[in-house]
């Protein structure tokens, strides 16, 4: 039987389907079922469209103000809550006064009891009124939708129009009302469309050269960009638009122009360029920059698309001389230790590949909150026999996945990250990272190092009070600094 | 005469919000009862953001349950997400209670929420049977996110749960502390003082375990993962044959005066015991409900405080100016604490509207002489501004404030919620003799730090 249903969660057998243990002989469209309606009270770590939309979308944007129409709490938790660093630096040369102004600044409606009965247009109208007031440097107003404002009905779109006319800059609606899909991921795809519709084909780039790419879906976490875009800029290869890490509004409006669509994080964006191939005819290819390997892997077929395969060579093989001594080491101490992939997406399959074939580790099983189909088919290709492969697990799961399988590290996020140290078992934020970026060569051995520290923490050796003292102390620090010096 | 210069914000949109929604004090009350579980019947952010709010501040998991509604419950109504919401947390987690938490759509939508646990009792006790079913509470918490602040989901989870779990019987000669929403560091604080009094407390609710329990795999519980510690259902059950109660904050004391209506337990609220006279305030209403003398343990400990005061306050710390922000019972005690240090609370800034802010300030006003710049269901965007032409010496406040801080180049002492970019806020108290402790010591040192280490002959001696 190639599903299992975890003993926790027999009262609810509908999980089973949800939970696919890979055999190498099954079909292939044997996959768990996923992008479905979260069973109620399961103790999902799903998340709502409004942060699909917000959070992960348009909020590494960093030249526009971003107004939540909700009552206080949806505005609160938009607030920094993604790790999107931004420069000052506007394509055209000009610089946007404020750093890091997506991370720095929120607005909200602050909705109360009268404007759920008389509806909340007015206050919506008056707080972007106010916003540009406050920030008369933004180039453009972004509006999101909240549950209430979803349920009350309020016409947002018209708001955005009249908005738009009386302040003669793009403010724009997006309606990913909390409820809406089952995952976040119904708040990406609202965010793509949106601003394909509204954006994109809208504007004209500065200056173009016949190698421009739009990279889309990279969002700039924790700095992963700016490191790619050196590789890139290196090669000869120029991002004309990024979608949307670090980028500006103007930028999403001349995608059209590039010559190539280069997809990072195919869940959250690959709508975006499957819409600008349709109507405007630029290719996209799905690229994946973890790891030396894939690294190397995608900026050749980025760089071959341009004839520019040599440049790319040179920039491979100056980053592998720089990381590859240090990733050697990280590969001994790692080779053999077990990791379970606890992730919302994608790097549940880009992961488990590289950390076997450059580190060692062995993949015990990779899970996802909010892929669809053809994620998981991917996740199940790139594991080995007998791992799990997991849509929407919850906790009581985590908890008996940890107890019954060897595992020695899980990458997962903030909501899991403490109860897993409880559990006795280090664990690495893997959707932000801890001392990232953790993208690109020198990205992936900062995430080996992260690997290596949380394995290697000390504590776990010391983790209960012991009666006796154990005589044979193994000489652990002798030994690294050993491998150091070599 | 007043002396609280009330600045209004002049605008009606929030830039920067100092306060967030009922559904998040609720969610925290509940997790300080022993093997709860909170049930938000909402969206699945209304949970996810949540958990992330509270672990990225304490450094702990924070398990709270979902009904995930999806576009069919937001047209159709949550009945069955919460039925079966009910049921699967019951069966699958075994809990003592489970607090219903309702939020902005299944308020909107108009769930008949009561009528819901109704049906999902019958249910489950066909499933699990009648015993177990009545073994676990099940308590409505109404917290529509569009009226007041997380504070007011607090104080209605707090009165929820008095309301339909506490019963008289037997006076129990212990005194009810309702602690507001401070972090483990206080409420062990308060109960050092408890301790020192001789006094048993029930405090309404302790996350003081939850949100800061031990990393020992051996000793603790799995499957489900319940932290050590917190309120148990007895004890809810026992508060209405309390000696007395005391919230720290008359921002929640809605529990309090419940208690006191139904079943005569007297009521004291507030003030937070943040400073020496905040303190003095709070030992004399234990001693005034217990009849309990303040003893010398404790008034030692308040000569620790005091000694502390006369040897710093005068020589580093007097008339340096001080903006302070948060939620009003913590920052109203705040401005008083600097006051006692011979500070200046120049600017007081709440999110909240609450109106018995303004007064608590008026008195800082009056014992320090200092006409005191108050923003009241005021955001950090409007500090920020104030801060241009109104510099200070000192913020004190959550980590939102940080960016404002770094670029107004002003030193920010960091306390309350959220504390997520330095690491044991939560750990420490504010409150207490032992509060005012810690936190001169982290003004002092942060003074030092940023006005004498440029002339650090200066700090010889």
């Amino acid at each position: 039987m190639p599903y299992k249903l975890f003993d926790v969660s027999k009262p609810i057998p509908e999980r089973k389907e949800h939970t696919y243990v890979k055999h190498c002989n099954d079909p292939e469209d044997c996959i768990p079922k996923c992008n479905s309606k979260t069973i109620p009270g399961s103790m999902t770590e799903r998340g709502c469209a409004f942060a699909g939309a917000k959070g992960v979308i348009t909020g590494a944007i960093k030249d526009v103000a971003h107004v939540v129409h909700s009552p206080i709490g949806c505005t609160m938790y938009g607030y920094g809550s993604k790790r999107y660093p931004t420069t000052t630096e506007l394509p055209d040369g000009s610089e946007f006064p404020v750093k890091d102004f997506n991370i720095k600044y929120i607005i909200g409606t602050d909705l109360q009891e009268s404007d759920v009965v008389f509806g909340g247009m007015k206050k919506l109208r008056q707080a972007v009124l106010e916003t540009n007031k406050e920030f008369p440097f933004v180039n453009a107003i972004y509006l999101y939708a909240t549950c209430t404002t979803g349920l009350i009905g309020d016409d947002m779109d018209a708001v955005a129009k009249e908005m738009e006319e009386e302040l003669g800059k793009p403010v724009i609606a997006f309606n990913a009302p909390g409820f809406a899909g089952s995952t976040q991921s119904k708040g990406h795809q609202i965010g793509n469309d949106t601003l394909f519709a509204k954006i994109v084909g809208t504007t004209e780039p500065p200056a173009t050269t016949p190698y421009d790419i739009n990279f889309i879906g990279e969002y700039n976490i924790d700095g992963d960009l700016w490191l790619l875009k050196e590789y890139f800029n290196e090669i000869g290869i120029n991002i004309l638009s990024t979608f949307t890490g670090d980028c500006c509004h103007n930028e999403l409006g001349w995608m059209h122009r590039a010559k190539l669509s280069v997809v990072r994080c195919q869940r959250s964006s690959t709508y975006i360029a499957k819409m600008i191939e349709e109507k405007y005819g630029v290719p996209y290819i799905k690229t994946d920059f973890f790891s030396t390997e894939y690294c190397a892997e995608n900026l050749r077929t980025v760089a071959k698309f341009f004839g520019l395969e040599d440049k790319a060579e040179e920039v491979i093989a100056k980053r592998m001389a720089k990381v590859g001594p240090e990733l050697d080491f990280y590969r001994k101490k790692l080779t053999g230790k077990k990791v379970f992939i606890f992730s919302g997406g994608p790097k549940s399959y880009h992961l488990s590949i590289p950390l076997h074939n450059e580190l060692g580790l062995e993949t015990t099983g990779v899970s996802s909150m909010f892929e669809h189909e053809d994620g998981f088919e991917k996740m199940k290709d790139r594991v080995k026999e007998g791992a799990l492969v997991i849509d929407d697990p919850n906790t009581l799961e985590l908890e008996e996945l940890i107890e019954d399988y060897d595992i020695d590290l899980i990458l997962g996020g903030v909501k899991e990250k403490y109860l897993v140290h409880k559990l006795g078992i280090p664990s690495l934020l893997i959707h932000s990272y801890e001392n990232g970026p953790y993208m690109g060569f020198e990205g992936f051995l900062n995430l080996a190092r992260d690997m290596y520290s949380a394995i290697y923490n000390p504590v776990w050796n010391i983790l209960e009070f012991q009666e006796t003292e154990d005589p044979d102390v193994a000489d652990v620090t002798g030994e690294v600094a050993e491998e150091v010096e070599k | 005469m007043s002396c609280v210069n009330l600045i209004e914000k002049e605008r009606n949109a929030i830039i920067n919000p100092l306060k967030t929604c009922q559904p998040l004090g609720a969610m925290y009350a509940v997790t300080g009862i022993r093997r709860a579980v909170p049930l938000v019947h909402g969206s699945q952010g209304c949970s996810t953001f949540v958990r992330y709010s509270l672990s990225r501040h304490f450094r702990e998991p924070s398990e709270i349950a979902v009904t995930s509604l999806h576009e069919d419950a937001a047209v159709f109504g949550g009945r069955r997400n919460l039925i079966e919401g009910l049921q699967n947390v019951a069966i699958r987690l075994n809990p003592s209670l489970i607090g219903v938490i309702t939020t902005c759509s299944s308020e909107i939508i108009g769930d008949d929420i009561i009528g819901f646990i109704k049906t999902a009792k019958k249910e489950l006790a066909e499933k699990i049977g009648e015993e177990k079913t009545e073994k676990i509470k099940i308590v409505p918490i109404n917290t529509p996110s569009f009226v007041e602040t997380h504070l007011k989901g607090y104080d209605n989870a707090v009165k929820a749960l008095i309301d339909h779990i506490a019963e008289p019987s037997e006076p129990n000669e212990k005194i009810n502390i309702i602690p507001g929403m401070v972090n483990p560091g206080d409420i062990r604080e308060i109960k050092h003082i408890l301790g020192l009094m001789d006094i048993e407390g029930i405090v309404l609710t302790d996350i003081s375990d939850p949100f800061d329990s031990p990393l020992r795999p051996s000793a603790t519980e799995l499957k489900p993962y319940y932290p050590k510690g917190g309120t148990t259902v007895e004890e809810i059950v026992d508060s209405a044959n309390s000696t007395g109660t005391i919230s720290l904050t008359k921002y929640a004391g809605s529990g309090a005066v419940s208690l006191e209506k139904k079943y005569n337990v007297p009521v004291e609220l507030g003030p937070i015991p943040i400073g020496v006279q905040n303190t003095d305030q709070f030992l004399r209403n234990l001693k005034k409900l217990t009849g309990q003398d303040v003893t010398d343990d404790i008034l030692d400990e308040r000569g620790l405080l005091i000694d502390s005061m006369a040897d710093l306050s005068s020589r580093y710390l007097h008339d340096r100016t001080v903006a302070i922000y948060g939620d009003p019972e913590i920052t109203a005690g705040m401005a008083r604490f600097v006051g006692e240090l011979g500070m200046v609370p120049q600017l007081v800034l709440t999110g909240a509207s609450n109106k018995e802010f303004v007064p608590d300030i008026g008195k800082v006003a009056k014992e320090t002489g200092v006409e005191i710049d108050t923003m009241v269901g005021g955001d950090l965007r409007q500090m920020e501004v104030y801060l241009k032409d109104n510099p200070v010496d000192l913020l004190i406040g959550s980590s939102d404030g940080r960016l404002i801080a770094k670029e107004a180049e002003i030193p920010l002492v960091r306390i309350g919620f959220p504390v997520y970019d330095r690491v044991g806020y939560h750990r420490h108290p504010i409150v207490g003799y032992n509060g005012g402790i810690h936190l001169i010591d982290l003004i002092t040192n942060t003074v030092l730090e940023n006005y004498y280490e440029h002339q650090h002959w200066k700090l010889q001696q």
